[in-house]
């Protein structure tokens, strides 16, 4: 009955929400509401068990498809008459977990449990080699349950980012976390090292510049086995900016001729091609179309805008007559999402917002209102975005859930983000 | 229910392994080629070391208007004594980096390529001052390297900027 109610209302909700470029402003709020409860033995530390209910209860928030009760309960694994009603909470599910954990490893059991009948629906077990990386398996876990309810897909959230972040100048790391930053591994230390890439679907491996040689390049470093290789050098500037599909080919943006242009090269024959030929500035090239066309930022009309064009045709089209400076953008199918300077005054510090558009109609949809809001990545699916938030000289991963409009921060501690991918 | 609620139940065992990591990280500060001449002053220097030191010393800083990468007229003479200082003879052998430098706003591929634009304005500058083009080499930094690092506009002023580096 809960998973008919819930594919009903997410129905009526993704059907007037079909085209991602419309907010809704008024919604049914009808989720179904959901507790936790943390049935794991005593002699696991308790630390520990409350940051894994965060990290779910988190994550059921943040895939806007429950009505979270967000109050630290603990039960017996098996349950009884009260813990499997909740009847003073009025619940409709319950999602219990026993977490265990070994020297490295650690393992789960969920339940997820109907309130209404005390009836458990379904039951799971996860194992995690690694546990420093439970993060994971809490995200994990509300996919499934996510699953269950029918609700659509929030795959995303086993993505893991790959990120730069200044630590002083001209010094950075790259680290690779979950969506929340609760999990974290530095990959690449020492100097500047920026703008990773990941390679493949799989995230097996991803693409990252270096200034630490005599002139910039890009990098390759493998997770698998940990080698890392040499891609490119070129002077001025580097940066692999996308990668195909198959993870054939990249969107560079080089400067052989001190010149910023965007360049298609051939991982297999090494070759490449120029695709933008412009005097002034040509960057940040994202494959559209079934990687047959690119956007791109350009400040061909004397102010940076995005722009597209085919990977074969020198014909180049504005896709954006909004604002006067966009400066950075992604692309996933039909739409494009861009951030940019709301006002050209050098004062107006707090003044970067997102916008997201559709290459199939003229409606603009403004996705922050405040703050400086950069860097905008799409997720694999259309509803979700991930930005860079800067704000009192700290930084955020932020994520944006379109059809929910509503938008979370998770703060990195120490350093300022210098770009992200997912 | 309760049937269906058993018939649905359903045992699973999920091993989530991720993407096996290794580690330690790479370190680029170590086998990463050839490293920039340190210009840093100690009594271990060489006379071609110092002679280096003293030229990035001497040499002045370009500062840029915001979002902008002409050279202001302001600028120009920095540009001609620059150009004079890297055309004399005890110069003359060296190769000159122009280093392109943002301020804090953006942290995109633009700001680079901003960075990248002021320096090659620099270049140009040098080399219309009788520079040979082929000594000048320029590289962005974007917004990681400032000057500065307070957050008013005399600050992000400063970070708008090409500096010079002297390499054998």
């Amino acid at each position: 009955m809960i998973k008919k109610l819930v594919v009903f209302c997410l129905f009526m909700v993704i059907s007037f929400a079909s085209d991602a470029t419309v907010e809704i402003v008024k919604r049914m709020d009808v989720l179904p509401k959901i507790a936790v409860q943390d049935a794991s033995n005593s002699m696991v530390d308790l630390n520990f068990r409350r940051t894994f209910f965060k990290l779910i209860v988190g994550d059921l928030r943040v895939s806007s498809h429950f009505n979270v009760h967000d109050e630290y309960l603990q039960s017996s694994y098996e349950g009884g008459p009260i813990e499997n009603f909740l009847s003073d909470k009025k619940v409709d599910m319950i999602l219990r977990f026993k977490i265990e954990q070994t020297l490295n490893s650690m393992s789960a059991n969920v339940k997820v449990i109907n309130a209404k009948t005390g009836a458990t629906t379904s039951e799971n077990s996860y194992q995690l080699p690694d546990k420093k990386r439970y993060p994971f398996l809490a995200h994990k876990i509300v996919i499934d349950i996510n699953a269950q309810i029918g609700a659509p897909s929030i795959q995303w959230m086993e993505q893991s980012v790959v990120f730069a972040k200044y630590v002083e100048a001209k010094k950075s790391e790259i680290i690779i976390s979950d969506y929340t930053l609760s999990y974290q591994k530095t990959m690449v230390t020492g100097g500047l090292n920026i703008f990773p890439k990941w390679a493949n679907k799989e995230q097996s491996a991803f693409y990252y510049t270096s200034y630490n040689g005599v002139e910039p390049t890009i990098y390759k470093l493998d997770l698998r086995d940990g080698s890392r290789r040499s891609v490119i050098s070129g002077s001025g500037m580097l940066v692999c900016s996308d990668v195909s599909q198959d993870g054939s080919k990249l969107l560079l943006t080089m400067a052989p001729k001190d010149q910023a242009d965007i360049y298609l090269y051939d991982t297999r024959t090494r070759k490449i091609n120029k695709i933008t030929d412009y005097s002034g500035i040509d960057v940040n090239g994202n494959f559209i179309d079934n990687d047959q066309r690119i956007v791109f930022i350009s400040d061909r009309l004397g102010y940076p805008n995005v722009f597209a064009q085919g990977i074969n045709d020198k014909n180049v089209e504005q896709m954006v007559y909004h604002g006067k400076n966009n400066n950075s953008a992604s692309a996933l199918n039909n739409y494009i999402v861009y951030s940019s300077r709301e006002d050209k005054s050098e004062f107006g510090r707090n003044t970067f917002n997102l916008y997201l558009i559709s290459t199939k109609t003229d409606y603009i949809r403004q996705l922050t209102a405040t703050g400086e809001n950069l860097f905008p990545r799409f997720a694999k699916d259309e509803d979700t975005v991930m930005f860079i938030k800067q704000f009192q000289n700290r930084s955020a991963l932020g994520i944006i859930r379109l059809n929910a409009n509503k938008t979370y921060h998770f703060e990195l501690k120490t350093g300022k983000l210098q770009s992200i991918d997912w | 229910m309760s049937k269906l609620a058993l018939t649905s139940l359903a045992v699973a065992v999920l091993v989530l392994t991720g993407c096996s990591q290794k580690s330690p990280e790479v370190d680029m500060t170590k086998d990463t080629g050839k490293m920039d001449t340190k210009s840093t002053v100690d009594d271990g220097m060489s006379a071609l070391q110092k002679l280096i030191a003293s030229l990035e010393a001497n040499s002045k800083t370009i500062y840029f208007d915001f979002d902008k990468y002409n050279i202001r007229k302001d600028q120009q003479a920095n540009i001609d004594a620059n150009a004079a200082l890297f055309n004399t003879q005890e110069a003359k052998g060296f190769s000159i980096k122009v280093e392109g430098n943002c301020d804090e706003f953006g942290t995109d591929e633009y700001n680079y390529a901003l960075g990248l634009k002021r320096a090659k304005s620099v270049k140009d500058g040098l080399v219309a001052k009788g520079m040979v083009a082929d000594r000048i080499t320029v590289v962005s930094y974007g917004e990681s390297n400032p000057a500065c690092t307070d957050h008013n506009k005399a600050c992000w002023d400063k970070n708008r900027r090409a500096e010079f580096k002297v390499l054998p």
